[in-house]
């Protein structure tokens, strides 16, 4: 991963194409390229656990949608104003992570899977059956999003807002990727016994991966549920979990922008698709199978490999 | 006190049905260290396969032998030509077969549609059965012997037979089971075959019991998991104890506290696991 800065001037032309999408896509379109840009963050925050620290949980929409619950609880029943329902949403993505981290202090790989899996199951079946507070099944809609249109009226502002949001946070998050910390946390996932051995608490360090990928992943939650103007258990089902997990794997999960790239692919092919067909769901159980039988390196292993071949540095 | 006794019966049942479907689960993974997560898509798909055979040709028992052969054909395909491929690689065998339960929901759902449909009781087994204020279906306690026999099947199998001697030599050292002439990918693709296989006759004494929809293949799959997970991976004695604990906690849940029903199930196998990753009877080798 050492390898994989990202050009500065690389950046700064996507996220200048991505401002400039009101104006060249439908709208119906720039809803498909905010799914994108949005789920990039959340599959962003997820690899600092999965790809940097290799733990790979499978609880990771808990911490995704409890941000969504923040965002429809705090503007519909609560009368909170944008700024506290993202402060919320911070501290209450921490807070669960920070439970994810500790519960899973003693496990690793299959083990750790199954065990975040049913600590999310746990939040889902309250969210789910808490039908006083959260409408339950029928979730809660009706979410305002004029706090977070910073740039007038209009859904090309709510999608400029977004835009700000995740590249503030992709931003801090390769910024904590190239940091020293960020090195110890993937010496953390790549040789645990080494890293305590040099003096590091890889406890602390397992436990904090898991706090700043929860806050991260919350505020994604928040941008989705504004985005739909809806959050509903669907949110926090583990089928998400398993969806984040394909964007890191299928983009790369070794490297920052790997999970950025599964979106695209994955988040573009549902929006090709299911407006021609209603087999998505086919394709998409596809693009499972393929992936992990073709591309267990995902989409930049393959760049990687191609690059090696031809004597370039990678 | 006879409603305290129905409860029980009930969450005693559904137990069993977890048993029959988590028993498939377990053996695939103790066997062979697969966690496969289209055992949910499985099990509806037998489901699906008994009712389309019942309708269209007739005959209960009909029906249960073609799901139950066409799943654990489907099963070694599925062996061969995914899983076999990504031997001792659990992570990638989980995403892929959860790729594998979204294609086989989506052909449910392409070819039996979305209706939620409902498994006819095996012949004779449509009695109730009333002693006293107490009023239990004969089918839910022949689930119950059913899932009784069945463990004492594979436990006879795994530990005592030639068979089980076997597949366990072929798991442990593949290289040396070849080379005192075991084949072992016969061996994996059978074990394989009869996990499939009992999940597919879950599906079909489970189809008259929770009914088949879309989606059922998922909410079925994780109770299973839950089975599997705390009774320890592999181990076919703690699916069972596992199985029945999970029933009654899932009964009980639903009754005593309707509203927390679905925390109160998966909230203590978070406990248990955080605090005992190896479940209940599990080794405890394999944790880390």
């Amino acid at each position: 991963m050492t390898a994989a800065r990202l050009p500065v001037s690389t950046t700064l032309v996507v996220v200048a194409v991505l401002a400039t999408m009101p104006f060249v896509v439908s709208s119906s379109w720039l809803l498909v390229v905010q799914r994108m840009v949005i789920l990039a963050l959340f599959g962003v925050a997820f690899n600092v656990v999965f790809g940097a620290a290799d733990m790979p949980s499978l609880g990771h929409a808990a911490l995704f949608g409890v941000g969504g619950y923040a965002a429809g609880l705090g503007l519909t029943r609560w009368g909170w104003g944008m700024p506290t329902v993202l402060a919320m949403a911070l501290l209450a993505g921490a807070v669960l992570g920070l439970v994810f981290g500790v519960a899973t202090l003693r496990t690793q790989g299959i083990y750790l899977l199954l065990l975040t899996l049913a600590l999310a199951q746990a939040v889902w079946g309250l969210v789910f059956q808490q039908v006083r507070l959260t409408g339950g099944d029928n979730g809660i809609s009706g979410l305002d999003r004029a706090g977070m249109s910073w740039f007038g009226a209009g859904t090309a502002s709510f999608y400029w807002s977004v835009l700000v949001v995740v590249t503030l946070g992709i931003a801090l998050l390769y910024w904590f990727h190239v940091s020293a910390a960020g090195t110890v946390l993937e010496a953390v996932g790549m040789a645990p016994s080494r890293v305590q051995a040099l003096g590091y608490s890889v406890g602390s360090w397992r436990v904090g991966a898991f706090v700043l990928s929860g806050a991260v992943s919350s505020v994604a939650g928040v941008l989705f549920a504004l985005s739909n103007r809806f959050v509903g258990p669907e949110n926090l089902a583990w089928q998400l979990s398993a969806e984040v997990m394909l964007f890191a794997i299928l983009g790369g999960a070794r490297w920052f922008a790997g999970p950025i790239i599964g979106a695209v692919v994955v988040v573009g092919a549902e929006g090709v698709l299911t407006s021609r067909t209603d087999r998505w769901t086919l394709v998409l159980g596809l693009l499972y199978v393929v992936t992990m039988l073709f591309m267990p390196d995902g989409v930049l292993g393959v760049v990687d490999r191609w690059r090696r071949t031809r004597g370039q540095p990678a | 006190m006879t409603t305290f006794v129905g409860h029980v019966l009930n969450g005693l049942s559904f137990g069993a049905l977890l048993f029959l479907l988590g028993s498939g689960l377990t053996l695939t993974f103790g066997l062979m260290r697969t966690i496969n997560l289209a055992h949910g898509a499985f099990y509806a798909l037998g489901g699906y396969i008994a009712l389309d055979v019942g309708r269209r040709v007739g005959g209960y028992w009909l029906g249960l032998v073609v799901a139950v052969v066409a799943v654990a054909l489907l099963g070694v395909v599925v062996e061969k030509y995914v899983l076999h491929r990504l031997l001792h690689r659990e992570l990638p065998q989980i995403m892929a077969t959860v790729g594998i339960a979204y294609i086989i929901g989506d052909l449910i759902l392409w070819t039996w549609g979305g209706r939620p449909q409902s498994l006819p009781r095996p012949p004779g087994l449509e009695g109730i059965l009333r002693i006293g204020g107490l009023v239990f279906p004969w089918y839910r306690l022949a689930l119950i012997g059913l899932a009784v026999a069945v463990w004492f099947a594979l436990q006879r199998t795994l530990g005592t037979t030639l068979t089980g001697a076997r597949i366990r030599a072929a798991v442990d050292d593949e290289a040396i089971a070849r080379s005192v002439g075991i084949n072992v990918p016969i061996v994996f693709a059978t074990t394989f075959a009869a996990g499939s296989g009992l999940a597919a006759f879950a599906g079909v004494w489970g189809g008259a019991f929770t009914g088949l929809s879309p989606g059922s293949e998922w909410d079925i799959l994780l109770l299973a998991l839950v089975v599997v997970v705390v009774g320890g991976l592999g181990s076919i004695s703690g699916a069972l104890v596992a199985a029945l604990l999970v029933g009654l906690l899932d009964e009980f849940g639903k009754w005593l506290f309707p509203s927390f029903a679905l925390f109160t199930l998966y909230a203590p196998v978070a406990v248990l696991l955080a605090l005992r990753p190896q479940g209940l009877f599990g080794r405890s080798e394999r944790v880390a």
